[in-house]
């Protein structure tokens, strides 16, 4: 029996390889660039990251922006940071999200409010991300908000986690995952892969604690524009980890145009390496700000046409429990 | 905890100057030797000893993603991460299973209140003695 129903539970419950493709919702009320982003996406990848304040930036909420993406013909996944909100406002939002016709829902504890531009601004971190997880699978499998009050109608989402592979303390890394899948987690998205041997020790460790079966590992994967970016993830961005070749390989071009294909062709490489380890049931393709790559992206790892997303028969949805948002989705 | 320890908790807590000390004296001991942030839901038994709520995202369940490669925050580089401690200390310690413990959601109503006194009101779970 599904979760959710959302296509993302559908295709990994059939054993598909799935695609995720990322969006940084606009820094404006601009909701037709939206509409335009989703064209790189439809067809291309199986659902969306819609995130929220992505390094604590303001931008345009992610529940509205997966709003547009549904419209717009593709499945979000909507992201939720313990940066901005307290329980009260998350759950009010999953409510929504539900409402709306939103079925997945990546839980973070977001990135510190000084690295944005808010540096000023107070954090909530009421819960952390493992509490969240808790918190939505508490909603949506026992219908009960987190104080314990009843609800009729359940928000029935994907729950999904986020692991880094690469962070210190190393081993703890593991431990957390355990905790995040005991907390409920779905499935996991990962941060980017810079460093394919060092994503394999981890997935090794996972699956001698036989943890790829309890949740559907997503490898992310991040194509840099330029030696610029990559220098700046090595330096800038604290639990990166990113291999000396695809440095040395950036920094011998000059060109910019030629700097973008290398760091295409990187990219591909590393989809395509990763695909190939055991337990990875998924890439997440997340270009910050570069979302028109996706597509060739996806077409170079040889990983088009997307497949079908299987008819839901095992999903007994009560006559309670049918979507609002059910109009929307067809 | 008992009858008997709720009472006396009880006690101590209708006697504001009884109370004060009883607080101050925990401060003494908790402030100093494991970085105490006054929570009042008090976890130092499952995290090595090491209070998680200094973390400036005072995660309770472990670290975030961004743990530097020396074990230093992302947000105060000249402090370690609370959690690359907490597991460095765990694994001296003998004391990893205890990391593994799904903390719940903090009551922040216990905030600036007696971890102490109210494991003896019986309002948190009290703490987990013994390694490994």
């Amino acid at each position: 029996m599904l979760k959710s129903g959302s296509n993302l539970e559908k295709l990994l419950n059939a054993g598909k390889f799935v695609v995720c493709g990322e969006m940084s919702p606009p820094q404006s009320v601009d909701k037709d660039s939206i509409a335009k982003k989703c064209s790189y996406f439809k067809g291309y990848v199986d659902a969306v990251n819609l995130t929220d304040n992505q390094t604590a930036i303001v931008r345009m909420s992610s529940l509205v922006s997966s709003y547009y993406v549904l419209q717009g013909g593709v499945e979000p996944i909507m992201q939720m940071t313990c940066r901005d909100r307290n329980r009260l406002a998350m759950q009010s939002d999953i409510l929504g999200a539900y409402a709306l016709g939103v079925r997945n829902l990546l839980c973070l504890t977001g990135d510190y409010q000084c690295f944005g531009n808010h540096p000023q601004a107070k954090g909530v971190f009421d819960l952390d991300s493992t509490q969240l997880i808790q918190m939505v699978k508490k909603m949506r499998d026992e219908k009960v908000f987190m104080s314990g009050d009843e609800m009729k109608h359940e928000p029935r989402m994907f729950i999904g986690g986020a692991a880094n592979p690469f962070g210190e303390p190393f081993e703890f890394r593991v431990l957390n995952l355990a905790k995040k899948i005991e907390a409920g987690a779905d499935f996991i998205q990962t941060q980017p892969v810079f460093d394919v041997p060092a994503f394999e020790r981890w997935m090794s460790a996972v699956r001698d604690e036989g943890m790829d079966k309890q949740v559907y590992i997503i490898a992310g994967v991040m194509p840099v524009r330029s030696i610029k970016a990559l220098l700046y993830m090595k330096e800038s961005v604290p639990g990166m980890r990113i291999a000396q070749d695809y440095i040395k390989r950036m920094e011998s071009i000059t060109d910019k145009e030629a700097a973008m294909e290398e760091g295409i062709k990187i990219a591909v490489e590393v989809m395509q390496q990763v695909s190939k380890i055991p337990g990875v049931a998924g890439l997440h393709i997340m270009p910050v700000m570069w979302e028109s790559v996706t597509p060739r992206l996806v077409e170079e790892a040889g990983l088009l046409p997307r497949p079908e997303v299987p008819a839901d028969e095992s999903f007994g949805v009560s006559d309670a429990a049918e979507p609002v948002g059910g109009e929307m989705e067809k | 905890m008992s009858k008997t320890s709720e009472k006396i908790a009880e006690f101590i807590q209708k006697r504001p100057r009884l109370h004060a000390c009883a607080t101050f004296a925990e401060n003494c001991v908790k402030k100093p030797i494991f970085g105490c942030q006054d929570c009042g839901e008090c976890i130092l038994s499952y995290t090595a000893f090491t209070c998680p709520m200094r973390c400036p995202k005072q995660m309770r369940n472990g670290p975030c993603g961004g743990t530097r490669e020396d074990g230093h925050c992302e947000v105060y580089p000249e402090r370690y991460c609370r959690w690359w401690l907490i597991y460095r200390r765990a694994k001296k310690l003998r004391r990893l299973k205890k990391l593994r413990k799904l903390q719940k959601a903090h009551d922040w109503r216990l905030e600036h209140t007696s971890a102490w006194l109210n494991v003896f009101a019986g309002k948190i779970e009290p703490p987990s003695w013994g390694n490994e």
